[in-house]
Order: structure tokens, then C-alpha cells, then sequence
């Protein structure tokens, strides 16, 4: 069973076509890169397939769900980092995650574990607003894989990551499924074995498994 | 002629027939003068923005149960029109007020509860137009639409509840002689009649411009907002 | 439902430690409150006389707009948009959400009111005694109820802050009119409290249902 079936997948604001009927499948543990200008539909995508929002029109299946109608059970398998970090200035890191432990129903063990897999066991009393750009960026990628998620949808993580931003994205997508988009080609020739990309929301042919050279 | 001009045409034809009524057929009345002849549609035009209203609802619990862009449409519709109704019975309201009452408000249950609707249509209107186009703005909408649905009733009871402990004008006896009701109803009848076709036809202009891409793209430039 | 409410109190001890960090809202509603009472006392040219009559007014605006203000916020940062969606990303169910941040803005309000109620009670002479307290308390819970499920709404919409007036207000009124009415007898007129109080009562359950129910039309896709 793939890990995602995406077909014809359309979403529209209004008058703009943001999404013009994107087709791919994920199979298990893949990774899949999705490169595009800004615009293009990536963050677009990438909402739909984290299903936090829904698309106008097309089908999804993850895990062999649908994911319009099966949202809340399928909220407890995949991991999200958006454009904003969505975070809680005042708390700390630890108390950040400790919050969406409890609302993830996971272990208030997996804080520590999770915090030294990021690399922020040592601020993890520092209030979350006092972290900078990277540690935030850092923290919030913990968020994602605090629940230990079979699917982790990525956009542009990189963007404010610090130098070891790559080998720590290697180290959370290991053994699980991702959906990365970025700008950045050598990451996604070095974390994905397949590309998808997006101009104007339209898919430059099928995902198919080629690497980008340029 | 298409059907909706005919529907239209025929509308109006009802109504010029209930405002023959209104001044030739029903009595002048004997306390009230001529002005009490407003409240032929004054009344009527009340009952169809609640009608109207009723649409707004049905719509929008329908959107919200299933996605029915039919129902979506028909509450956009009946807000509309009922918007046109409510403001009407509004500036009747205000003129039959002001001889016989000798001020143009009073915070009575039938006058503030009918406020109350205009503002909430409002906001089904602005919320309509202001959110994202599409599913987001539909559903906060009917969403918008239920809970106004409800508090008009609310604000209703509280109002006459509240008017027990500190009374307002007095009421004016509502018994109507015969002639009087007839033309009444007719009026009813007649002005519902208009609402319905003002609705039929606003739905097709709704179903228009949902299919019309030109249109929605003149409306984003519009509201410009930038492309994500 | 015992997770429900579980997360609901993770939510409102969030929302509540975070202002308690930041002390942002509830000294800013404090001033406001207050600055009400002082021009209040100018613009009705307040004496020993007119004093009782105008002071339940006086409470229901100033309780208003602080309303307005502290529900707004609820939802109001941009961050707090990714920290919502972040927060609907999990099994956490919408209505418990809601209710969450809605507790914690309701309780931010009736920080509020510990400040206005006793302000009003000595620049106005007022009485300040319990059955005050309860009918602000009680109308309080139902109008926090409302007023953050339409600032959910509007937090996504253009134009928020002419819009989450327009559209609560409307749904307010009834509260203003029996909460009105049961501090007008608190502080000494005669009516009938208890009818005002149950009415309150009645509000707040009609109201707290139906905002939960909604709840996951506003806030979820």
C-alpha cells in the first residue's frame, strides 16, 4: 500500500488557480522533493497533503485513507513544519513540547528525547522566543516527529536552519516518508530519491524517479 | 423575455395590484389616519426578511451538513434580499413612528429585534466578502447565519421580557376589521411573492458568477490580495 | 471526553502561563477599565444623584469593549495562526481547543473585572457585594463563549477589527439586557434579580452548546 495516492488534485481561491491537478503516489519510507519558484503551488501542496487544509477538488489517500474524510485519525500519523514556526514565545521549549504531548496523547518522556535528537537539550528551559531563527527552526521540526509520525510533510525546513540543518533533516526523515519542498537542489538530490516539480501549479511532468542535476 | 423577467414583470404586477388595495379598497383608519397604510407593507415586508432569514439558514445548515453549493448559493441569495426587506421594513417602521409615536426609534422588542437582523445580515455580507473566497467564506457564512438565525428570537424574548419591568409606547390594538385584513394578506401575499422571485433571481445571478471566472478574476483584482 | 477536557485545560493553562509571562493584556484591560470609569464621571457629570443610575451603564461598556479586546486577542497574532493550526495538526479535537482558549480568555476578562468592579464601587459609591459579582460572573461565561468563537473567525478574515464587533455584538445584547438589569437590582433598584440571573444562566448554557458545536467550522478547514 503507497503511503500517499494524490490524483488530480485542484485547489482554488476564489478566481486563482493555486493547484491544477497534481497526480503522484509516495510509496513507504520514500522520500519526495518538491521543487518550484516561489508561487509556484509547494506550500500550497504541502498543506493539502498535511490536511490542514483541504483541496477544491481530486482525491487523497494516505495510509490507505481518505484524507478529506479521515483527517483527525490521520492528524496522529503525519508530522508538520510549516512556514512559521508556530511556536509559543513565552514558554520554553520544553514546555512547548510538553504542551503538544499532551495534545498528541504521547509520553511527557519524549520532550528529552526528542529535544537531544534536535540538538536543544541545552535549552530546553530557554523561553522559546529567546531561541534564535535556527534553534526555533530546530524546535519546531521536534514538534513534528514528537508523536513519531509515519509521514513527515516538510516545507522548506532548510530555509532557516543553521550548518547542520541538512544531517539533522537526514536524521529525522530516516525510516520514514517525506514530502520536502525547498529551493535547495543538492538537498533534495542528497535527501530524496524522487522529484516533483511545480510551476504555476501545474506538475512539469509526472514524478518520476529522476535526480535534478544542474 | 426570459422566464426571469416574466417572473420579474409579474412581481411587480402583484405589487401595483396590492398597492391599488392599499389606497383604494382598505378604509382610512379612524385613529391612525392615512399614515396607518404604511403598515400594510411595513408588516409585510418584516415577514419576508424573516422568510428570507429562514432561507439563510436552511442554506447554510445545508452548506455546512454536506458542502451543497446549492444550499451556499441560496443563503448568498436570501441574504441579499432579505437585506432589501429588512431595511424597508426599517425606514417604513421609522416613518409610521415618527406621527404616531412622535419619534422615529424606540427600543420596543419588534423594533430592536428587527435591528438586530439588519446588523447580522450585514455581517453574513461582509464576512462573505471579506473571507477567502470559496469554502472558508462559505462556512464561516452559514456559520454567521445560524447564530444569527437564533439570537433574533433571543434578543426578541429578552427585549419583551425587559419591557415588563420598564414599559415602552403603548401597544396599538392589532384587530383588524375585514377589509382591513384582506388587504392585508393580500399584501402578504403579494410581497412574499416578490421575495421569492428577487431570491430566484439572485440565485442565478450567484450560480453565474460562481461559474465565471472572468468575474471572480475582476473581483481578486479587486480585492488584491497577494497570491500564495 | 475525559481526554477533551484534559487538552482543553492544557490549552487554557497554555494561553493563561503565557500571559502570566508577558503580563501584556490583563494591565492593559486594567487601565482601560479604569480610564472608562474616570471619563465616564466627566462626560455623565457623576454626583451622589445620578450616581446609581448611571453606573450599571457605565459597567456593561467598559466590560464590553474590554471584551472585545481580550477575545480579539485570543486569536489575534499571525503567529498565533500557525500555533493554531499546529495545534489542529493533532488528534486534539476543535470543540476542545475552543473551549480551551475560550476559558483562558474568559478568565483574562474576569481579571479584568477584579479591577472594575471595586474602581466602580468607589468612584461611583456603589455597593460591591455579591450578588454583583455573580450576575457579571455568570453573563461573563456565555459572552466569552461568543466573542472568541467570532474572533476565530474574524482573526482569518481582512477588516477583523471592524467585523468582530459587528458580528458579536448582535449576540451580546441579550446578556447586556438581563446582566443589565441584575446589577441595576444589585446595586439597589428594584426588579427581579433572580428571573435576570437565570435568564443569564439559560443564555449561557443555549450559547456555550452552540458555540461548541460550531467550533469546528471555524477553526478547521
Amino acid at each position: 500500500m503507497s503511503t500517499i495516492v494524490a490524483h488530480e488534485l485542484t485547489q482554488r481561491f476564489g478566481a486563482e488557480l493555486a493547484l491544477d491537478g497534481i497526480d503522484f503516489v509516495l510509496d513507504k519510507g520514500e522520500h519526495l522533493a518538491v521543487l518550484g519558484e516561489n508561487g509556484a503551488g509547494k506550500t500550497t501542496l504541502l498543506r493539502i497533503l498535511s490536511t490542514a487544509v483541504r483541496p477544491t477538488s481530486g482525491s487523497l489517500q494516505i495510509f490507505g485513507l481518505d484524507a478529506l474524510r479521515e483527517r483527525a485519525r490521520l492528524r496522529a500519523r503525519i508530522g508538520f513544519v510549516g512556514h512559521a514556526p508556530g511556536l509559543y514565545p513565552a514558554l520554553s521549549a520544553a514546555e512547548n513540547l510538553e504542551f503538544f504531548c499532551s495534545l498528541q496523547g504521547v509520553d511527557r518522556a519524549r520532550v528529552a528525547e526528542t529535544l537531544a535528537l534536535v540538538g536543544l537539550s541545552h535549552a530546553a528551559r530557554r523561553p522559546a522566543g529567546r531561541l534564535s531563527r535556527g534553534e526555533q527552526q530546530r524546535l519546531a521540526i521536534g514538534r513534528a516527529v514528537l508523536h513519531d509520525p509515519r509521514l513527515l510533510v516538510l516545507d522548506e525546513p532548510d530555509a532557516s536552519l543553521d550548518s547542520g540543518g541538512p544531517d539533522l533533516l537526514a536524521k529525522v526523515m530516516l525510516g520514514r516518508s517525506a514530502v520536502l519542498a525547498t529551493h535547495d537542489r543538492a538537498l533534495a538530490n542528497r535527501l530524496c530519491q524522487r522529484t516533483l516539480v511545480l510551476r504555476a501549479g501545474r506538475a512539469l511532468g509526472a514524478a518520476t524517479r529522476l535526480r535534478v542535476v544542474r | 423575455m426570459t422566464k426571469y423577467y416574466r417572473a420579474a414583470a409579474a412581481a411587480a404586477a402583484l405589487m401595483v395590484v396590492a398597492a391599488g388595495a392599499i389606497f383604494l379598497f382598505s378604509p382610512t383608519d379612524a385613529l391612525q389616519g392615512p399614515v396607518q397604510r404604511i403598515f400594510y407593507l411595513h408588516v409585510s415586508s418584516a415577514i419576508a426578511a424573516y422568510g428570507c432569514f429562514g432561507v439563510v439558514l436552511v442554506g447554510g445548515a445545508a452548506y455546512l451538513r454536506n458542502e451543497s453549493a446549492t444550499g451556499d448559493r441560496l443563503a448568498r441569495a436570501g441574504a441579499l434580499v432579505g437585506l432589501v426587506f429588512t431595511t424597508v421594513t426599517l425606514v417604513m417602521g421609522m416613518l409610521w413612528a415618527k406621527p404616531i409615536w412622535g419619534t422615529f426609534w424606540t427600543w420596543d422588542a419588534r423594533l430592536t429585534s428587527t435591528l438586530v437582523l439588519w446588523i447580522i445580515y450585514a455581517g453574513y455580507l461582509l464576512v462573505r466578502r471579506l473571507a477567502e473566497p470559496g469554502r472558508q467564506a462559505a462556512r464561516f457564512a452559514a456559520v454567521v447565519g445560524i447564530f444569527g438565525f437564533i439570537d433574533v428570537p433571543v434578543v426578541h424574548f429578552s427585549v419583551t421580557w425587559w419591557r415588563t419591568v420598564h414599559p415602552g409606547p403603548v401597544i396599538i390594538n392589532d384587530a383588524l376589521p375585514p377589509q382591513m385584513l384582506m388587504t392585508f394578506l393580500l399584501t402578504m401575499a403579494c410581497t412574499l411573492v416578490l421575495a421569492g422571485v428577487m431570491i430566484a433571481i439572485r440565485y442565478r445571478i450567484e450560480t453565474l458568477m460562481d461559474q465565471a471566472p472572468l468575474a471572480g478574476a475582476v473581483r481578486a483584482i479587486v480585492h488584491s490580495e497577494p497570491a500564495r | 471526553m475525559t481526554r477533551a477536557v484534559a487538552v482543553a485545560f492544557a490549552v487554557a493553562r497554555k494561553d493563561l502561563t503565557s500571559e502570566w509571562r508577558t503580563r501584556e493584556l490583563v494591565p492593559a484591560l486594567g487601565q482601560f477599565v479604569v480610564l472608562a470609569l474616570v471619563i465616564a464621571n466627566f462626560g455623565f457629570q457623576i454626583d451622589s444623584q445620578n450616581a446609581p443610575a448611571i453606573a450599571p451603564g457605565v459597567l456593561w461598556l467598559a466590560l464590553v469593549f474590554a471584551g472585545l479586546v481580550a477575545f480579539g486577542r485570543a486569536f489575534a497574532a499571525e503567529r498565533e495562526q500557525a500555533s493554531l493550526e499546529a495545534m489542529l495538526l493533532t488528534p486534539a479535537p476543535a470543540a476542545a481547543i475552543f473551549a480551551g482558549k475560550a476559558l483562558a480568555a474568559g478568565l483574562l476578562l474576569i481579571a479584568c473585572e477584579v479591577v472594575l468592579l471595586p474602581a466602580l464601587a468607589l468612584f461611583f459609591g456603589t455597593p460591591l457585594n455579591f450578588a454583583l459579582v455573580a450576575a457579571v460572573l455568570v453573563a461573563t461565561i456565555g459572552m466569552a463563549a461568543l466573542g472568541c468563537l467570532f474572533a476565530a473567525m474574524v482573526a482569518r478574515v481582512r477588516a477583523r477589527e471592524v467585523l468582530l464587533p459587528l458580528l458579536t455584538l448582535p449576540l451580546w445584547i441579550p446578556f447586556i439586557i438581563a446582566g443589565g438589569q441584575a446589577v441595576q437590582v444589585a446595586m439597589g433598584a428594584t426588579g427581579n434579580y433572580n428571573q435576570a440571573v437565570a435568564l443569564l444562566v439559560d443564555f449561557d448554557i443555549l450559547f456555550v452548546v452552540l458555540t461548541s458545536l460550531a467550533a469546528r467550522f471555524v477553526l478547521d478547514d
